[in-house]
């Protein structure tokens, strides 16, 4: 086992390299750089400021040798400051950290909450009204974008009740009741889009496992149909869910973009895509290192989770 | 004169039956409203209330906080609530007429040229307190931190062009501060009463080493809170010089980035003002928001127009241009994009050279639709066959994307052009159209903070000027442009703005496309609030916040 994760974890090395050289090469190749950005729009800045600006920040050094730099910042956990603000890129993204992963952990819950009842119970009474239903919620959520549904819930909210998450987040330690108010509906929004995938996944797997075998002796033997259904085919049927639920976190690392954009919260997707148009590459680059660091972590724990769900799979 | 003794209701009534309003006795300033669906100023029954609070959900975050480094609206839609400048323009209670560009003191008691126009003085009022907040600590403001102030926008950043342009600087005493020009300049008071010109302090500077983390002014309001992508509080300032004002305790403005979210937030009453494009937002906010006050905005210019590569063929043949001008149907874009509400384009504000909006008469020939002779033109220019061109641009707004298509159509329909659109991300479209070196066409603009005439001609017209985005190399642009500079006397002054409008039209040196008014919505309880022109409050016109006040 142990083996098996220091293998995944050197694999890991190449991945993350490559991840670097893409997003380091995808910013030099866009047209622009930060200081037009930031001065271009007032044209009084002469070429031999912008030049002597260049220098002052290090973009006029060769890419290499950028490249090398930074990925030494990387290495040494100091991966600088935003060429913008002057702020330290820590500090960014100790801010935004929490934020993301607050609305990404409550989409979750929500999304799982959502979609293992509803993909039970479309497996359970199968071509029945529930099933169709069931079915039908989750063509809609896979069907529809979520800036689309984002802002139908906004505006729809707003006009209908007269109220909307209040704007300028609080943090859950500063003001739970307020923080909890600007989560519930952007997390239930993209959760919602989240579910949709699982929701079809459970069922199929549901409908499947209750044609095994086991599942005919179990019945065969006078279980009680909730216990057949949860404790013998729900925990069988899982292993897909789980490859899918992992699956899905890249996803919803990309459904945050727009739904922090929709709902004013200040998480890694707003700070990313700011960046990404201002051309702030030390903020863009270490938050793409970030975000596929976590997605290949997260692929291993999806992974290390199938031998606990299934005792039969051993890792060597 | 009719009676002024109006409540709100009434007025709002009034307006909106077409009838024009005349405004005086115990309200504020401004003697007039407009008389169309929604009034530009709805009078304000003086003196304020003071107390309570403003909040405004906000599309714009500032790029950074040093206002040497950016001209952007994100910081400079507070930046003027903390910071004051030498002098500024009249603010919606005070003037009397969208064309009243008067010149008021802010630091400034009072202020003269010298008869050649190359030098300035001024005389700063006494007794002005930076505020009370470490390092400065409420010390007074004298003419030493002016000059210190011009000296580093002069040194380095977005400014420069601006306040390179003086000699050098002396101050007497404490409290005068006198400019030389490197060359005669009348209109330079005006480059001062720029929005961005605000006045930062020298301490913060030198401690910190930049303006990036910390703004301390002479303003109205105390930044007591900046966290980016989510809240600017404003404290009111208690010894701000002008006694009394502001009149709210805290203005707050809310990160924002989404259109539906703003919208949202003003219906739910998290937001006090919103800014609106077209007649039809505004009806449906009506709907669900019935008691709201809709403030119609007047543009005097158009920012945006089609930039052509007219350093060189062939859109250095005026008769190229000429045409394409005559082939873009402009009345349709403005009855179809912009619902009927807006202006046909130009690019210098009219209140500079003439009392009402240009008509398409005032524009000229070549501004008016006529495909037939368009297609004459071009052929006469040796392309009747037509040609293939590209245009690029960044969306600013998601009407532009109609109005680039309808230029594609109408080029394509009436002269055979094939005009190849690409559309860019901000930062792409900045860094290429800003280079000048692109052929073709692009979807320009002109920068959407400058009030002052000098800015408007000189700075964006001169073929010398680094703001030249549209490329004009005219000589006779040149010359009037220096010879305003020259000109002491207003009535000069309109005369030649008038002859530099009259030229640009008359070459095409700048393709001007329709534009949208807008409008500026309030919650029922915000008094006295408006945005006079060049000068919107939810932009670089902020500091008419200061005279806002809630009625709640």
């Amino acid at each position: 086992m142990y083996k098996y994760i220091l293998r995944r974890l050197l694999l890991a090395v190449p991945v993350l390299l490559l991840s670097s050289l893409i997003v380091f090469g995808l910013m030099r190749v866009m047209p622009g750089d930060a200081l037009i950005a930031l001065m271009g729009e007032s044209g009084n800045v002469g070429e031999k400021e912008l030049a002597k600006l260049r220098k002052d920040l290090g973009l006029d050094k060769p890419y290499h040798e950028q490249y090398l730099i930074w990925l030494w910042q990387m290495v040494s956990f100091n991966p600088g400051h935003s060429i913008f603000t002057n702020e330290p890129i820590p500090e960014a993204l100790k801010k935004a950290i929490p934020v993301t992963l607050e609305l990404a952990a409550l989409a979750m819950v929500l999304g799982l909450l959502i979609a293992v009842p509803i993909g039970v119970l479309s497996a359970t009474r199968q071509d029945h009204a529930s099933d169709y239903v069931g079915r039908f919620v989750a063509v809609f959520g896979l069907s529809v974008p979520d800036f689309w549904f984002g802002t139908l819930v906004i505006t729809f909210a707003a006009i209908w009740f007269q109220w909307i998450p209040p704007i300028g987040y609080a943090s859950f330690w500063e003001d739970p009741l307020t923080n909890l108010q600007q989560f519930l509906l952007p997390a239930a929004v993209l959760g919602f889009r989240l579910s949709a995938a699982t929701m079809r996944m459970t069922r199929s797997t549901v409908l499947e496992v209750l044609r095994e075998d086991y599942v005919r002796t179990a019945w065969a033997k006078g279980l009680a149909g909730r216990m057949v259904v949860y404790k013998h085919a729900l925990k069988n049927a899982l292993i897909p869910v789980v490859t899918i639920v992992g699956g899905q976190l890249g996803v919803l690392l990309a459904g945050t973009v727009v739904v922090e954009t929709i709902f004013a919260l200040p998480g890694m997707g707003r700070l990313t895509v700011e960046a990404i148009l201002y051309r702030d590459y030390p903020i863009v680059q270490t938050n793409v290192m970030l975000v596929a660091a976590t997605l290949v972590t997260l692929n291993l724990l999806v992974d290390l989770t199938y031998a606990w769900l299934d005792p039969r799979i051993r890792y060597r | 004169m009719a009676s002024p003794r109006l409540n709100r209701r009434d007025f709002i009534r009034s307006s909106a039956a077409g009838v024009a309003v005349v405004a005086g006795g115990g309200f504020s300033g401004r003697a007039f409203a407009q008389a169309a669906p929604h009034p530009d100023w709805i009078a304000a029954k003086m003196p304020g209330k003071r107390g309570g609070a403003l909040t405004r959900a906000s599309a714009w975050d500032p790029p950074v906080m040093d206002p040497r480094l950016t001209q952007s609206v994100g910081l400079f839609q507070f930046a003027g609530l903390v910071g004051s400048r030498m002098v500024r323009y009249a603010f919606p209670d005070e003037v009397t007429g969208p064309g009243d560009m008067s010149l008021k003191g802010d630091l400034a008691e009072s202020w003269q040229a010298s008869p050649d126009g190359r030098t300035w003085t001024f005389k700063l009022r006494k007794g002005v307190k930076w505020q009370n907040v470490p390092p400065l600590n409420g010390r007074e403001l004298t003419a030493a931190d002016i000059k210190y102030c011009y000296e580093q926008y002069a040194k380095e950043g977005v400014q420069t062009f601006t306040f390179q342009a003086i000699e050098a600087m002396e101050t007497p005493d404490r409290h005068t501060l006198r400019i030389h020009l490197k060359a005669a300049n009348h209109l330079f008071v005006q480059n001062l009463a720029e929005p961005i010109a605000v006045i930062f302090s020298k301490e913060v500077l030198e401690e910190d080493g930049d303006l990036k983390k910390r703004m301390i002014g002479t303003g109205p309001f105390i930044l007591k809170e900046h966290t980016r992508k989510v809240r600017i509080v404003l404290q009111r300032n208690p010894d701000y010089f002008d006694a009394g004002r502001p009149y709210v305790d805290q203005y707050t403005i809310l990160s924002t980035p989404d259109a539906a979210t703003r919208l949202a937030a003003f219906r739910t009453g998290q937001s006090d003002l919103i800014w609106l494009a077209s007649p039809s937002e505004v009806e449906t906010v009506r709907k669900t928001n019935p008691q709201v006050q809709v403030h119609a905005y007047h543009n005097t210019l158009t920012p945006f127009g089609v930039a052509l590569a007219q350093d060189r063929p062939p859109f250095n043949d005026v008769r190229v241009r000429r045409a394409i001008s005559m082939a873009i149907d402009r009345p349709k874009q403005l009855s179809t994009v912009f619902e009927g509400s807006g202006i046909l384009g130009w690019g210098v504000p009219y209140i500079y050279y003439q009392e009402a909006a240009p008509t398409a008469k005032d524009l000229g020939p070549w501004w008016e639709f006529k495909p037939a002779e368009a297609k004459k033109l071009l052929t006469e220019a040796g392309h009747g066959k037509g040609f293939e061109t590209t245009l690029f641009y960044y969306e600013y707004f998601p009407q532009m994307s109609s109005q680039v298509q309808l230029v594609q159509q109408d080029l394509k329909r009436n002269l055979n052009i094939d005009v190849k659109i690409t559309k860019l991300d901000y930062t792409s479209y900045y860094g290429r159209y800003v280079e000048g070196k692109w052929d073709g066409m692009s979807w320009g603009f002109q920068s959407g903070h400058a009030i002052g005439l000098d800015e408007r001609t000189y700075h964006y017209m001169h073929s010398k000027s680094t703001k030249n985005f549209f490329r004009v190399n005219d000589a006779v642009i040149d010359d009037l442009t220096t010879k305003l500079h020259q000109a002491p006397a207003a009535s000069d002054q309109r005369a030649l703005a008038k002859r530099i409008v009259d030229r640009e039209l008359d070459q095409v040196l700048r393709m001007w496309m329709p534009y949208s008014n807008g409008f500026i919505v309030a919650q029922p309880h915000v008094r006295n609030h408006a945005s006079a022109a060049l000068r919107r409050t939810d932009g670089y016109g902020s500091p008419t916040i200061a005279r806002v006040w809630n009625d709640k």
